[in-house]
């Protein structure tokens, strides 16, 4: 027999820690799954157990996130960490992972809080040892106290990236360079939203971080192109800038970035529709008010729903459970409406100026749509020229995958998808919403055989297979 | 380009072999497909050859997968040569594997009875104990007691069979049109007006090879193709290094190095999606075979719909009112690729199915409806 839950949370960031507390806060039976150890998602990652001091290198936004930790601890959810989630089927049917055993939950209401991932950034030499994402550079940052020394560059675009900079020399680490690659053009295109974010939360903090920064690293703007260099791994950057400029830097360490998208794989495995986002560009589920999906009890909430930042993915984790608790305690609905009120204004206050970073931090086409020899899909080592090649052909990327191999790899496609929507869309001159996305199947987690095997026999399983 | 000689309608492993075999004989060919989201039973095969088990109650379709397993090897060399990709045959002959008595005396009752129809090829398989399988299939588990082999069976990479049909189509003068969703097919005076993604498709023969997709087609050119969907699921592992040198029916390592772990079957409509009942049954079912499957890491699983007959057997048919409107339709797209492009396309070719696939009409489903 499956495990049971009203509602199944997935993810412990600030959406999840959210929805789960104030669902459980109204009778609901919660169950929130989690793959790491702790809670606090990738923005609060080892808030518990850092071991910097509290308010010091990681700053104020990150210690913020003790509190929400502490709500969702002071509440009734059945925690479940360190436990992956493989699977969701559209009977909100999960797979679940723990200490190698897997296990089935079932529940009626499911919200997906699995946050954001960073974009792939391929770039020439992008899959060489020492190129790593700064997402990366600050787990280690967060959870081991590790800050880069010399022989260390940054580049990229994000507000990430500049928050980074800033950890790493609090934390007292050493940046050769940041190679600023946000295009000059982004402004003409931000300016309209400027004074919606010049009153926003992130205005002054941003500026902030960006001065200090500068202060304290060399910054170079305007870059145009990036390559990595190096023959068993990395050995030089390589970079041009708007006006022809060319430069070279002997690194150790490449740390690249280009914002982060929604992580859609989950809800992609259950067939929650998609659509292409042409400004944020990426792909984002299609959600209403309440961040429910097209697939019935099946709700996202936080970055996996579209990038909004932590302090909007609290709201919509509150907006998502709000819904869910309606559905299955109508009684509740009146006690709701002030929760649902408190939660739309602090959401529209959090959202003002996103429309801002999201036209400044557009990345740009070269950063996104690799050419001739640069690998789209590093795990198969399919080059972009290859693709492009065999995108006039194929029906889409799920048919290049079977004429290329490209996606089916271990990522599975989850590295190289937007990479490969783009490039099919660039070939052919349309639009990504016209090419479409790989079909994600699970297991959207590591999952061994013996694992898979281990899962409870069904008899309409056994009887599918075992026909003789 | 607007006229062609034959339209094939769906762009799989049928529509592909059948194309690719008229084009051969120098036809002009225009293979459409739909989209990329279409039910494709050729992106979820397991790429097995399989002759062994094949046409219990019709011997006719047993002499038929056999002689398309003979063909295979001039099918591969013909295929490689056009399109310059390897489709990867591999034909050592393959293993059905049993877990226990029971199904070891079944097997062989089952095998028994087929390969004595009259009309079934000599020496289609042998039953095979334990110390002996263990000789060639050495990481055997303790449960498996014996297997059937089937000498003309084998495997290939049917992925790479895919694109080499679609290319060599190509580069031998037909077109191949992705999103080409067929939405309207006429016969009027005495050829085929097709239309699809805004377009007409003149054609002087039209084959229909859209699996599914055939029962809505058929009709419209004086055919019938009652088929339904039947799903199968498959896992597939990482790459690891060389075990298995034989294709078997549930369990195949390829030769890029993952191992594919088969299969369900299961009545679900047109749903494609994967479900973790029969993936963990197929799961427990391959340790039980090969215990050393349990620590590899799966890279995905899958689930495609298969294109059954009534009867489970191939329907080839021409129209009495349509002169030149065909239908090919099989689940075995393939260990039929061979006989589809070297056997079915010149007898389209020339206008007329031969007589030894009378038997596959359609007209066979009428019978026990009227008796």
């Amino acid at each position: 027999m499956s495990e049971t839950a009203e509602l199944a949370v997935v993810g412990a960031g600030p959406a999840g820690l959210a929805a789960a507390a104030l669902a459980a806060g109204f009778g609901l039976d919660v169950a929130l799954i989690d793959e790491q150890p702790g809670p606090g998602g990738q923005i609060y990652r080892g808030i518990e157990t850092s071991p910097h001091a509290p308010g010091t290198v990681l700053g104020e936004d990150y210690w913020y996130g003790a509190r929400p930790v502490r709500a969702f601890r002071r509440s009734r959810v059945r925690y479940l960490p360190s436990t992956a989630a493989w699977s969701l089927d559209r009977e909100r049917e999960l797979g679940l992972l723990h200490a190698g055993q897997a296990r089935t939950l079932a529940a009626k209401r499911v919200i997906l809080a699995t946050g954001a991932i960073e974009r792939p950034i391929p770039i020439p030499g992008w899959s060489l040892p020492g190129v790593m994402t700064a997402g990366g550079a600050q787990i280690l940052l967060k959870t081991a106290g590790m800050v880069p020394h010399s022989g260390t560059v940054l580049a990229g675009s994000g507000p990430l990236l500049w928050l980074l900079a800033w950890q790493i020399g609090r934390a007292g680490g050493k940046l050769d360079a940041i190679l600023d690659t946000t295009p000059k053009s982004n402004w003409r295109r931000a300016w309209p939203h400027l004074p919606a974010f010049a009153v926003s939360p992130y205005a002054l903090k941003g500026l902030r971080l960006r001065l200090a920064v500068g202060r304290r690293f060399r910054v170079v703007s305007g870059v145009v192109a990036l390559a990595a260099e190096g023959q068993e791994r990395i050995e030089a950057v390589r970079w041009q800038g708007a006006d022809g400029s060319e430069g070279r830097l002997a690194v150790d360490t490449l740390l690249l970035h280009q914002g982060v998208v929604p992580e859609t794989n989950l809800a992609m495995a259950a067939g929650v529709p998609h659509r292409w986002e042409e400004t944020r560009l990426c792909f984002e589920p299609v959600l209403d008010a309440y961040g429910d999906t097209e697939v019935p009890g099946i709700a996202i909430a936080g970055d996996g729903g579209g990038i909004l930042g932590a302090w909007a993915a609290e709201e919509t984790g509150r907006l998502a459970a709000v819904a869910a608790i309606r559905a299955l305690r109508p009684d509740a609905a009146e006690a709701l409406r002030p929760v649902e009120a408190r939660a739309r204004r602090a959401l529209a206050h959090v959202e003002r100026g996103r429309a801002f970073l999201d036209a400044l931090f557009r990345p740009a086409e070269r950063f996104r749509i690799p050419e001739g020899e640069t690998l789209a899909c590093r795990c198969e080592e399919i080059a972009a020229g290859r693709v492009i090649e065999a995108a006039s052909m194929a029906t889409g990327p799920n048919q290049l995958k079977a004429y290329l191999r490209c996606g089916m790899g271990p990522c599975q496609g989850r590295m190289c998808g937007l990479t490969v929507t783009e490039l099919m869309a660039k070939a052919r001159g349309v639009s990504p919403a016209a090419v479409g996305h790989y079909r994600i199947r699970p297991p959207v987690k590591p999952l061994t055989v013996a694992e898979l095997a281990g899962l409870p026999p069904d008899p309409v399983g056994e009887g599918a297979v075992n026909r003789d | 380009m607007g006229d062609c000689d034959v339209a094939v309608i769906g762009g799989g492993l049928v529509g592909g072999a059948v194309a690719f075999g008229l084009a051969r004989l120098g036809r002009r060919v225009a293979l459409l497909d739909e989209g990329d989201l279409a039910y494709r039973a050729a992106r979820g095969n397991f790429a097995l050859i399989w002759a062994q088990s094949k046409g219990l109650g019709l011997p006719e379709y047993g002499a038929w997968t056999a002689r398309s397993a003979a063909a295979w090897p001039a099918f591969a060399a013909a295929l490689h040569e056009v399109s310059g990709i390897d489709p990867g045959l591999h034909q050592p002959g393959g293993f059905h594997l049993l877990l226990g008595e029971g199904e070891y005396l079944r097997r062989g009752e089952l095998l028994a009875r087929l390969h004595n129809q009259p009309g079934m090829p000599e020496g289609g398989y042998r039953m095979v104990g334990r110390e002996e399988l263990a000789k060639l299939l050495p990481d055997i588990g303790p449960d498996v007691v014996g297997a059937s082999y089937g000498p003309r069976d084998g495997q290939c990479n049917s992925l790479r069979l895919f694109r080499a049909l679609h290319l060599a189509l190509g580069r031998l003068g037909g077109a191949y049109l992705p999103a080409h969703g067929v939405q309207a097919l006429r016969f009027r005076g005495g050829s085929f007006e097709i239309e699809a993604s805004g377009r007409t498709i003149g054609a002087g023969q039209v084959v229909l090879a859209a699996g599914l997709g055939n029962a809505k087609l058929a009709p419209l050119v004086g055919l019938e193709a009652p088929v339904r969907p039947q799903r199968g699921q498959i896992v597939v592992t990482r790459r690891t290094a060389r075990f298995l040198d034989h294709p078997t029916t549930t369990i195949r390592q390829t030769d890029e190095g993952g191992v594919m772990l088969g299969d369900s079957v299961e009545e679900a409509g047109f749903d494609n999606a994967v479900t973790l009942g029969p993936i963990s049954a197929i799961a427990r079912r391959a340790v039980r075979i090969f215990p050393r499957l349990g620590a590899l890491p799966i890279a995905r699983s899958w689930a495609a719909l298969r294109v059954m007959s009534p009867d489970g057997f191939p329907i080839y048919q021409q129209s009495a009112t349509c002169p030149g409107a065909f239908l090919a339709t099989c689940h075995s797209g393939v260990t039929l690729a061979a006989a589809h492009a070297l056997h079915l396309a010149p007898a389209i070719a020339a206008g007329r199915l031969p007589p030894e696939l009378a038997v596959f009409g359609a007209e066979r489903f009428h019978v026990s409806a009227a008796a």
